[in-house]
């Protein structure tokens, strides 16, 4: 399998607080990688790091064979990171919102596949209010969608469940698995919610203190999810307390 | 000070910690004002002092009730819907706070204005008439400031500060990028959010108001459209760049084309300069007063060169940091 992501003693600081101490990760084409951890662990900063809209103190990203530091745009073309929810600008509208990313990624207009997506979601009637009069949930479907545009090969989600109603929910899991099911995009998912890790990835990574801690393969999960006295819950507990 | 709103602490505290950028971003505005209308007071710039007191006043009428109308309805918004919104605040409260933080600073500028008129009062040609422009300049500030403190509070916290905000009346397709598009629309909106913030055209009316009696009504237009402009030049330039870092900041993740996003970013301010610029040559000729042109030129000029260079440093900084 090739690999499509891979983080090479990643180090990450807000002032003397260091957030992330040398993370070694390498994410295959096709792969689900959900990343657990307690708060504070550094899980939002990965993502951050490997988008490039964090600052690193030491190591190398490389995205599709493509060194972050060196080539960005290369190396962003291959990535797509959902957008928090409070940073998306409240003046403008979804519609104006999917145009702006869709002409920063280079595509004439925004594409029929996160239109749909936004069907799938249920947001095509508030597309073309202002962001400013949307809930918390819509917001979040929105910046899932900014992430998505393009369908770039890995995709960065942090928590993007938060907020989703459940119908939207449970609509963009399958969503999110076909996309993956297809081979060519991975998932790099940042959540609490062990059971969307537990049911879905392909593989789980447990961080603490800005370290790998332990991680959970395919094989480790699907054992999971045959033995119902076993699940990552119970699983992760004992990684945490070892 | 337990009587006081909680978040006015920590505002200061953040103000504090944010060091020296923050607070010339805080007082410089205030500060610049203040030391413009003082040397308008005292300049040769006018042959009859009526006309220099009156320029002196306008700046100070305008400027003072612009900068606290937006900054009171700012602190409103912060601490209606921020980290203390929540919180069992009664709205007397926030208002006594506000009104307490208002007199302050309203007593510092008058303080300022006093204290640089008497340094300036050594040299000024109009040496003998400074107590009028003392006055004549406090009771502007002290006016401005009230005006908008009530203005603000009768209008309180809005939920919804994008409401209202119409498409433009003619349709300017060639400032949209399509590398970048809407971010004039964004840039735009952010403009005219600040300008209303500022009291938008209720300002005309004051300013009109301050004018002397029997002043001709050519050059009383003249003089308010160059305030009117060079606010707004003001304005746009700084929402502007407020909005180009914000839309940098928020697509720091896509393969953008900083290069073009630069030029892109250039379009909007630029065709709000020459608009703005339009109006002030227009102002400038009503006037009949040739010389204030170069000054206001400079000055405007100035409004608009450090945004601009934000837009630049902005987009250059996340390029090189990407």
């Amino acid at each position: 399998m090739t690999v499509l992501l891979r983080t090479t003693t990643l180090r990450v600081a807000y002032g003397d607080v260091r957030v992330l101490d040398g993370i070694d990760l390498e994410i295959a084409r096709g792969e689900f990688v959900a990343l657990i951890g307690p708060n504070g662990a550094g899980k939002t900063t990965l993502l951050h790091a490997i988008a490039a809209t964090a600052p690193l103190c030491d190591g190398h990203v490389a995205i599709d064979g493509h060194d972050l530091a060196k080539t960005p745009r290369e190396a962003k073309q291959a990535l797509g990171l959902a957008i928090d929810p409070p940073r998306l600008p409240a003046l403008l509208t979804g519609r104006e919102c999917l145009a702006l990313f869709a002409g920063a990624r280079g595509l004439p207009a925004i594409p029929p596949a996160t239109l749909a997506l936004g069907e799938t979601l249920s947001l095509t009637p508030m597309l073309d209010r202002r962001v400013a009069s949307y809930s918390l949930g819509m917001r979040q479907k929105l910046g899932i969608m900014l992430g998505l545009i393009g369908e770039p090969p890995l995709l960065l989600l942090d928590e993007p469940f938060n907020g989703l109603d459940p119908r939207s929910a449970l609509a963009f899991k399958p969503h999110l698995a076909s996309l993956v099911a297809r081979g060519d995009t991975s998932v790099l998912l940042a959540t609490h919610s062990l059971d969307i890790a537990e049911r879905h990835a392909s593989r789980v990574v447990l961080l603490m203190d800005g370290r790998v801690r332990r991680s959970w393969d395919a094989g480790e999960l699907a054992a999971m999810r045959e033995h119902p006295e076993r699940s990552l819950e119970k699983a992760m507990a004992e990684a945490c307390s070892a | 000070m337990s009587a006081l709103h909680p978040a006015l602490r920590a505002d200061w505290l953040v103000l504090r910690r944010t060091g020296a950028v923050a607070s010339v971003r805080m007082f410089g505005a205030p500060v610049l004002l203040l030391a413009c209308c003082v040397a308008l007071a005292c300049g040769d710039l006018y042959k009859g002092y009526g006309w220099c007191l009156a320029a002196a006043a306008l700046p100070a009428l305008g400027g003072s009730h612009a900068i606290a109308h937006r900054r009171v309805l700012d602190a409103l918004e912060r601490w209606r819907f921020g980290w203390c919104g929540a919180l069992p605040i009664a709205r007397g409260r926030t208002a006594w706070t506000l009104s307490i933080v208002t007199i302050v600073a309203l007593l510092v500028s008058l303080m300022f204005v006093s204290a640089l008129l008497l340094i300036v009062s050594v040299s000024a040609p109009h040496r003998g008439d400074l107590p009028y422009a003392l006055a004549g300049i406090d009771l502007a500030l002290i006016v401005g400031t009230s005006v908008a403190m009530v203005r603000a509070l009768r209008i309180g916290a809005r939920t919804n500060h994008a409401g209202g905000i119409r498409e433009p009346v003619l349709a300017l397709p060639w400032l949209n990028d399509t590398r970048l598009p809407h971010l004039p629309d964004w840039q735009r909106r952010a403009a005219l959010v600040r300008w209303r913030r500022g009291g938008s055209f209720v300002m005309v009316g004051i300013v009109l108001g301050a004018v002397p009696m029997g002043a001709p009504m050519v050059p009383v237009a003249g003089l308010v459209l160059l305030v009117l402009s060079w606010s707004w030049l003001a304005v746009a330039m700084r929402a502007s760049a407020d909005a180009t870092t914000d839309a940098v900041r928020l697509l720091g993740a896509t393969p953008l084309d900083f290069a073009r996003a630069r030029r892109a970013s250039f379009r909007y301010p630029v065709a709000a300069a020459l608009c703005g610029l339009v109006w002030m040559i227009v102002g400038i000729a009503l006037l009949r007063q040739g010389m204030i042109a170069p000054a206001w030129i400079v000055l405007a000029g100035i409004a608009s060169a450090w945004p601009m260079l934000r837009i630049l440093r902005t987009t250059r900084d996340t390029e090189s940091s990407a």
